[in-house]
């Protein structure tokens, strides 16, 4: 029996998260509204995580970080599987978007210009 | 699963950032450590010497997901069972919320729906958890900001319901109570009335802040009055065994947190 309940919830709840993080419409009988605002809140909460593990990108981009960082993340719902401390899907982010940054010319890869310097 | 909690005060959530702060601080009878950021055999040293000074540390979960669809990861539970064992902890608690769901993950607790489905999953998630930790777990009500459509039981009954079935402690979150009354209209006094009050283990603290008509239980700023006023309803019913402040971000000056415990402390000793 439980068994059962596990798939109908497995369903339930998949469909709601998706509608959450990863673009997909809100579930029948929800609160378009609230499902928004969640939404929105679950992508500040991932904004402030990588924001405070990389101070320095937040710095560098001013004004730009968080509309690079949401229009970056919104595409590229969390996976599943990150485990470990609670911020390691953010450790994981972090990683990501600095190197899509320097890809997409937002920022230059900063380590290298040091070394340039130094040498 | 029947074990008695001990009196553990009024206390406030160990962070790494305010850790010299909470070791001087008057008045911290007990912590709670965020047991996904502690490696086992390595407890941060801080915790131990407030260990050493007999202040209990509570190990505190927040990946369980035991409201979600599949059975608790054996890895996760093992880790909270680690934890405790490292900082000695009288009991564990989590959320009854979900973090992840067909691959994705949340980042964040979401709300399960309060259905017989969703309780009969998540009680035999509890006792499977249960199973495999040392010390009794206590489940926490979480902030939403949205609910699920189709309720057969309101907040309240659900969290008796799982207590009935799987004999779990109580953690009362009352800025997460406030956030439910605000945002979706949970009603307060009904809620407390509905919990098995005897089996509150302690209770949440925190502050947060409005934007937009909205309440977020931010962690980052004061404790707003009507937070106090939750605190206080449910102090009126019944004396839980703790009270703790949780501060996760924007840390005021050691004054002002001293402050804020002084405040829930005159709350709970309120005749």
């Amino acid at each position: 029996m439980t068994g059962e309940a596990r798939q109908r919830l497995a369903a339930a709840q998949a469909e709601l998260l998706a509608a959450l993080v990863a673009g997909a419409p809100a579930p029948a009988g929800f609160d378009r509204e609230r499902v928004r605002t969640e939404a929105e809140a679950l992508l500040a909460k991932r904004r402030r995580t990588v924001e405070r593990l990389r101070p320095d990108l937040a710095d560098s981009l001013g004004q730009r970080f968080a509309p690079l960082f949401d229009g970056w993340a919104t595409p590229r719902p969390r996976r599943d599987g990150a485990g470990g401390r609670d911020d390691a899907g953010g450790r994981d982010d972090a990683e990501a978007f600095d190197a899509w940054l320097v890809t997409e010319g937002h920022r230059q890869n900063r380590r290298h210009s040091w070394f340039q310097r130094r040498r | 699963m029947r074990r008695v909690i001990p009196a553990l005060g009024v206390g406030i959530g160990w962070r790494p950032e305010i850790d010299l702060t909470i070791e001087r601080l008057p008045g911290v009878d007990f912590v709670e450590v965020l047991a996904e950021n502690v490696p086992p055999r390595e407890v941060p040293e801080s915790l131990r010497l407030l260990a050493r000074r007999g202040v209990p540390v509570v190990a505190h979960a927040v990946s369980l997901s035991l409201g979600g669809a599949e059975r608790p990861d054996p890895a996760r539970v093992a880790h909270l069972a680690a934890v405790a064992c490292g900082v000695s902890a009288p009991l564990v608690s989590e959320h009854v919320a979900f973090t992840r769901a067909g691959g994705l993950d949340a980042g964040h607790l979401l709300p399960v729906p309060h259905t017989w489905d969703a309780l009969e999953v998540l009680a035999a998630n509890v006792r499977e958890a249960q199973d495999r930790l040392p010390v009794p777990l206590a489940m926490e009500n979480i902030a939403a900001l949205l609910r699920w459509p189709d309720a057969e039981l309101t907040e309240g009954q659900f969290l008796a319901e799982l207590v009935e079935r799987t004999g779990c402690w109580l953690l009362v979150d009352v800025a997460n109570l406030h956030a439910g009354a605000r945002n979706l209209g949970t009603d307060v006094g009904a809620f407390l009335d509905a919990l098995p009050l005897e089996r509150v283990a302690y209770v949440h603290v925190a502050g947060g802040v409005e934007r937009g008509g909205v309440y977020h239980d931010s962690h980052a700023h004061p404790v707003p009055p009507p937070v106090l006023d939750v605190l206080a309803q449910l102090c009126r019913r019944v004396r839980p065994p703790g009270v703790l402040l949780e501060r996760d971000d924007a840390y005021p000056s050691d004054a002002e947190l001293s402050g804020e415990l002084a405040a829930i402390r005159a709350v709970l000793d309120r005749p």
